[in-house]
This record gives structure tokens, sequence and C-alpha cells, in this order.
């Protein structure tokens, strides 16, 4: 087993009688953009929660870069992570925010305004988070997965509510991390963007994994095949 | 520790909270002059509304960690620190030093408060009365221990709405009809008659100043127990 990207091993996940994730073994490689895919309920923000520690796996184990989450020394500086609609205080301001990350990871002020200036938000810094777009907070988000400058980024639906303009930007910054030897993995439910910036891909169905590998290959369209392997 | 102190300073809650403390405080020190009680046990009675603040404190510490649920902050601060014992344990460090502080300034306003009724009113008060001073000490104590079972409470139910409704019911309401049901000499041992035994109130709890600081003391490591073995066991979906 290599000791960069992620190694899900077993992981299973039982929140009472039912199963939400079961029995996966999958690898996410570095250096490349993995799309992480599946319906709804397949079990992606679980599986997602167990690699970055929030959930505790009924069985098996998710490693990252080799460790366990939370043996990490510095998971920040590892790990970035989106979460969907990650929560933000409505009455803090966004520089505000990254500055109690950055705080908490002991990264140096400035880093705060790196990434602001890398997602864009440098002229909405000081207004409060409640009056942002849904886009405007992805953003937040991914300025707040970048402070530590991670190999690994963790991001669940980070195009959700972006417009036009922002996918294409994400897709460039996804790409650009991958190329720098990261390890990027994402999920998403719009198909013909992640065929666009994903090279790997993994595809869970109901909580199982329906299929791992290079989008090279799939047979047909990324969309046929999706429906293909979630049908049956 | 430090992330938490930038957490509460850059919310206007805690602000809000410390300013309706020292109304609650004016207004009750104030009080016994109006009613034309005079003399040092009318400053003290004032003073005791000192001990009722610490309501404040415990709501402040519920938002701690269940507003970090509420708000879904609580998975990026176990993103940054994995180890949730810590995380809970620097939230109980900065909130029992903002529990001392919701203490210190509140005495300070009580103090000032009565000094401006006592002039108005032409009334006398011996300053070193020490009735007066262990009514502010109690008062400061129970706002401490009220911050920590605030946390605790906080991290023990998640839901924020849940816990602040919950913690104030309880000592609005469920204590006093379980008071009734147990009868006064179970219920002096509750956690609101232990504080109000701590803190002084002219209703008083049942109990002496230091029993009433112990049982409370006991309570809160009751619950803080709780809440650290609790923690680590959630999952944060």
């Amino acid at each position: 087993m290599s000791a960069t990207g992620i190694a899900v091993r077993g992981l299973t996940k039982r929140f009472g009688a039912v199963t939400a994730v079961d029995g996966l073994t999958f690898d996410v490689p570095a250096g490349r953009v993995t799309g992480f895919l599946g319906p709804n309920g397949a079990g992606k923000s679980t599986t997602l929660r167990m690699v970055l520690g929030l959930v505790r796996p009924s069985a098996g184990e998710a490693l990252v870069n080799g460790s366990r989450y939370r043996d990490l020394p510095r998971p920040r500086t590892t790990v970035g992570a989106v979460l969907e609609t990650t929560g933000f205080h409505p009455g803090r301001t966004a520089r505000n925010h990254l500055r109690i990350v950055a705080r908490s990871a002991a990264f140096a002020e400035h880093r705060v305004d790196d990434v602001l200036e890398r997602v864009g938000l440098t002229a909405a810094a000081d207004r409060r988070v409640r009056g942002y777009s849904l886009g405007m907070r992805q953003r937040l988000g991914l300025a707040a997965a970048l402070l530590g400058d991670p190999e690994v980024l963790v991001l669940d639906e980070p195009a959700n509510g972006l417009d036009p303009a922002g996918t294409a930007w994400l897709r460039g910054l996804l790409r650009g991390l991958a190329a720098e030897g990261r390890t990027v993995v994402y999920s998403s439910h719009v198909l013909a963007e992640v065929a666009q910036t994903v090279e790997h891909l993994v595809v869970l169905h109901e909580g199982r994994l329906a299929y791992e590998g290079p989008l090279s290959g799939l047979d047909g369209s990324l969309e046929a095949a999706f429906l293909r392997l979630t049908s049956i | 520790m430090r992330t938490e102190v930038l957490k509460l300073s850059t919310v206007r809650t805690p602000w809000a909270l410390l300013a309706a403390a020292q109304v609650v405080i004016v207004l009750g020190a104030t009080g016994p002059f109006l009613r034309d009680a005079r003399g040092p046990e009318a400053v003290r009675s004032g003073a005791a509304h000192l001990g009722l603040t610490a309501l404040f404190a415990l709501v402040l510490g519920i938002m701690a960690v269940a507003g970090e649920h509420r708000h879904r902050t609580v998975g990026d601060t176990y993103l940054g620190q994995p180890r949730r014992g810590r995380v809970l344990a620097a939230k109980l460090g900065v909130h029992v030093g903002a529990g001392a502080a919701f203490g210190l300034i509140g005495a300070v306003t009580a103090l000032a408060t009565s000094a401006v009724a006592v002039s108005i009113s032409g009334s006398s008060a011996d300053w070193s009365d020490r009735a007066l001073w262990q009514t502010l000490v109690g008062g400061i104590l129970w706002n401490v221990m009220f911050a920590a079972v605030g946390v605790a409470v906080g991290a023990l139910v998640g839901n924020l709405t849940a816990a602040v409704t919950g913690a104030l019911a309880w000592l609005a309401l469920v204590e006093g009809v379980v008071g009734q049901v147990l009868g006064t000499d179970l219920a002096r041992w509750l956690p609101f008659s232990a504080g109000a035994a701590l803190g002084d109130l002219p209703a008083g709890g049942g109990l002496s100043q230091t029993a009433g600081g112990l049982v409370l003391a006991g309570y809160t490591a009751l619950l803080v127990t709780a809440a650290l073995l609790i923690t680590p066991r959630r999952d944060i979906t």
C-alpha cells in the first residue's frame, strides 16, 4: 500500500438498522483528480466523513497518507476538506472565519489573505457570512481547505452553487492542485462537469463499490455508464 | 484555547448576554431601595442578583458547543483538532474564564449601582459587611460553575434549541415541580437550589452557602465527565 493518497479498507457504517456503507475498499491515488460518484443515499458523504474522522466506522478503516485522520500530527497541513455546505457562523466575517481556522492550526496569519485572493473573495472578506450566496460560501469553504497547503483535498459537492465561470475556475484549480502531485477527491452529481475534470473514478451504489478505475476505462459516456452501474 | 477566545470575541452574542446581565444586576440592586428598604441588608439582597446572572453564563456555555452543532462549524473544529477531548477542554477553560469575567464585571456593576442607590436614598451602607462580600464571591462562583455546566450540557445535548430551552425550563419550571414532589428536604439538593444557596439569593436554596457550592461543584464535575465521555463517540453528520 502506498503512503500517499487515501486508502479505504473494509469500511462499514451502520446507523441503527440502516447500513449506510457496507464493506467498502478502494484507493484514491495522488496526482490525479478523482471523482466520487453515486446516487443520493449511496453513502458518499458518510464515507468522506469517516475518512475525515467525523463519523466513527462500525468496521474497517480509512487511511490518509497511511494514517487514520485522528492520528495525523497536523491534520490541516495533510488534508483540506470542504463538506456539504460547511457550516459558518452567520455573524462572523469570512476573514474572521479563516483567522479562526488558521489560528487553530497555527498557520501564519498572511495565509488568510493568500487563500482569500486565491478563491476570489478578497473584496468580500470583511462582510458577514450571513449575506453570502451559496457560491461564495463554497469559495470560503475552499479557502479554508487550502489554508494549510494540504497534500490531500477532500471535497463534498464543491461545485454546488457555483456559476458557470465559477465551475470553470474550480476545474482549473483542482487540476492544477492534482498536477502538483496532490490527492484530490470530490463528489458531485453533475456528471458532465465530472467528465471534464476527473481522470479517476470511484462509484458507489447502496453503500458498496460499483466501479473503481480510470474514467477512460468506462464503456460509453460517463452518464450511460453511471446509470448502468447504479441501476443494478 | 486561543482559538476558542477568538471564536467568542468575533461574534456579538457574548456581549449581548453580558449587557443583559448588567441590566438585571442594575435593576436587581436598585430594587430594594425602590421598596424603601435601607441599610446593609438592602445592599446585600440587591447584590445577590449577581448570582442570577449565572443563567447568562449558562446560556453562553451551552452555545459554545451546541452553537457549533447548530451552525455546523463543529465538523470544521474537529477537522482541525481530531482529538475532541482537547477541544472540549479548551472550551471549558475559556468559558470558565468567561464565567469569571461575567461574575467580576457583574460584581463591580452591583457595587456601583448599590453605591449610587445608597447615596440617592440617603441611606447608609457598610462596605466592610462580610455577608455582602460572601454574597458577591458566591455569585461569581455560581457564574463560573454554570458556564462550565453550560459547556457540558451543550456537548451532551448537541441541539442548541433543545439545550437552551431544556436548561432554562429545568431551572424555571421542572426543578420547581420536581421540588414539590420531592419535598424541600430533597429539593434543596437540586442544581438551581444549590446555586441559589451559593449565590445567597434572598429566597435561599435551603443549604448553607458552602454546601450549596460543593453540591453545585459536584453536578458540574458529573456533567463535565459525561460530556468528555460522550463527545468522542458522537457522529458528525
